[in-house]
């Protein structure tokens, strides 16, 4: 027993250790420095002044930051309805009994596993090139001048096209996990239903849908934890210029704030901190509405 | 896991194998699929071109044979090379550093009853959860503080402590699948329990910690945040914003065969990786749950 004890303690505290400097610690700081006027993050506790909730106000009514929950809050609604649905889409079709399904499968997955920076240039300047990229060639190719013309990198279509790049790597994960669901799910369910005259989109949507409804569950949480850490890709998108509404998110206001933008050095490492908290918050009203919206099936699988 | 193999694998016979009726769906993803492999193919087409063929869109003629040299422009010239060892020391550092701390941690969570093991399994999969721009001010605040805002090793250090949550708690599923039967008999050939998890268990649990090293490797290497802020000289940056420089660069040289040939480089540790070793990372996704 004793001997159990020292194995406890000595596998468990570097593990700890990690736990509470890079989550507990920062977090509860983050908490304490979003009610105080902090100029550099890396100023000492003795110089922050309290503010009360100052920040956050400032926050609230801060153009640039309410752009930036907005275009967060399109990302989480579109990309998310068009990525869960092809997702789903794509795992129905792949479990359903088509050839080739891991070939299909490893290649939808292959944007996942590179790097966003070399998934981003490779549509900005392959896929969106207005000279010679895909969609220009394509459109060219098939008469359509005026889609041919179109600038994809500028104006308001910007937003657009970020977001489609963004969706379509994506859709491999979630793709994955829908299919692990759907492979989970019992077949003679299916029999039964077949030989109850049940056609296949009947089947989809009465047997399927319902029963996936964790799985949903799971994709929602992660697809919320995905879009508040949205930043490389709205970095890559606004790259000449620092920060530009049309693809700013949250968290690349942050970033301004705290560490500064070219050509700008006034930060605020107090309002930096308040972003954080909201963020946070964000997602665990994220978390709650999940949990709230979508009941825990009770079938026993 | 078998369970489910044998699950899926019945799925499969159960539905007549009737490809033609199955072409809607063929048609949807192989769109897809032949979009993906024609966007990697383009790249690596274009980036053993020249500019101005680039320019012309003929990527694919070669009329100036095929330039190897963009690939040594871009390693040398574009310092593509010291991003790439950057990259790949801190994944291979995270890897193993993560896996040597939490791995004693998952076991123990999963095998000893003690006060505080819920708590902390809780705790890790909330941490999880926390939004980066939650902790990373206090830890930048910190690094400077100790004069180290901008060092290998510290970088290294914040990856492996991100990692641990994960890695533990994909490591306590692993380890609760073990049986118990090992130990017993270790204990009694009088093998004490720390040595019996080294020596034993921890070779046992090799699976899973293969796949969960892998996904740490390339979270690594495709990361881009904290590399962004505690990689920022150019002696440590890693392959991320190490290739958003060369792209800012890029703007003013025109070097277009150089850029594309960077853009293989970062992206081709990874991809083999993952071709080589697709079957373990997909069933380690989704049975595992988490991570891409």
């Amino acid at each position: 027993m004793k001997q159990d004890k020292k194995m406890i303690v000595c596998f468990l505290t570097p593990a700890l250790i990690f736990f509470f400097g890079i989550f507990v610690y920062p977090i509860c700081r983050t908490l304490v420095m979003s009610f105080f006027k902090v100029e550099a993050i890396s100023d000492p506790a003795s110089l922050w002044k309290f503010v009360g909730i100052s920040n956050y106000v400032t926050l609230a009514n801060t153009t640039i930051f309410r752009v930036a929950m907005l275009n967060m809050m399109k990302i989480w609604l579109f990309g998310g309805i068009a990525v869960l649905a092809i997702a789903l889409l794509f795992a129905v079709i792949l479990t359903s009994g088509v050839r080739f399904k891991s070939f299909y499968r490893a290649v939808v997955y292959i944007p996942n596993i590179i790097n966003a920076v070399a998934i981003s240039t490779m549509w900005i300047n392959y896929i969106y090139n207005k000279r010679f990229g895909l969609l220009h060639t394509v459109f060219k190719a098939i008469g359509a001048d005026k889609l041919a013309k179109l600038d994809y990198m500028n104006g308001d279509i910007k937003f657009v096209t970020l977001l489609i790049a963004f969706c379509f790597g994506s859709v491999g994960y979630y793709m994955l996990i829908f299919m692990s669901g759907i492979e989970q799910l019992p077949q003679d369910i299916y029999e039964a239903a077949t030989i109850d005259g049940a056609n296949k989109v009947k089947q989809f949507s009465m047997i399927t849908l319902p029963l996936l409804r964790n799985v949903f569950k799971t994709c929602l949480t992660f697809w919320s934890i995905g879009v508040v850490g949205f930043f490389v890709w709205s970095q890559m998108w606004s790259a000449p210029l620092a920060s530009e509404s049309s693809t700013i998110t949250p968290f690349i206001y942050m970033y301004n704030l705290a560490f500064g933008t070219t050509g700008n050095s006034a930060r605020d490492g107090g309002m930096a901190a308040a972003v954080g908290v909201v963020m946070t918050i964000v997602v665990l009203l994220a978390f709650l509405l999940i949990n709230v919206g979508i009941k825990n099936d009770d079938y026993e699988l | 896991m078998n369970k489910l193999k044998k699950k899926s694998k019945r799925a499969d016979s159960s539905v007549a194998p009737n490809q033609l009726k199955l072409l809607p769906g063929h048609i949807i993803v192989g769109l897809w699929v032949l979009f993906t492999i024609v966007m990697l193919v383009w790249i690596t087409g274009a980036s053993l071109s020249t500019s101005p063929e680039i320019m012309r869109g003929q990527v694919f003629k070669f009329e100036s044979g095929l330039h190897f040299e963009n690939y040594a422009r871009a390693w040398k010239a574009n310092s593509i090379s010291t991003y790439f060892m950057n990259s790949l020391l801190y994944a291979t550092c995270t890897m193993v550093g993560t896996v040597l701390v939490s791995a004693p941690a998952a076991y123990v969570l999963a095998r000893n009853v003690f006060k505080g093991n819920a708590p902390i399994k809780t705790g890790l999969v909330a941490a999880m959860s926390i939004p980066q721009i939650m902790i990373v001010l206090p830890l930048f605040s910190m690094a400077v503080h100790m004069g180290v805002s901008s060092s290998k090793i510290v970088l290294i250090l914040l990856y492996i402590g991100m990692q641990v949550p994960y890695t533990t708690t994909f490591l306590i599923t692993f380890f609760s699948q073990l049986s118990h039967v090992y130990e017993e008999a270790a204990a009694i050939d009088g093998c004490s329990p720390m040595k019996t998890f080294w020596v034993i268990m921890l070779p046992l649990a090799q699976p899973g910690i293969v796949t969960v090293s892998i996904f740490i490797f390339m979270g690594i290497w495709n990361e881009y945040f904290m590399s962004l802020i505690f990689a920022a000289s150019e002696r440590n940056m890693s392959v991320g914003p190490g290739l958003k420089s060369i792209l800012t660069a890029m703007q003013y040289t025109g070097d277009w065969g150089g850029l594309f040939a960077a853009v293989v480089i970062v992206f081709l540790p990874t991809l083999l990786l993952f071709l080589a070793l697709s079957k373990t990372i997909i069933s380690g996704i989704t049975n595992g749950g988490v991570k891409g």
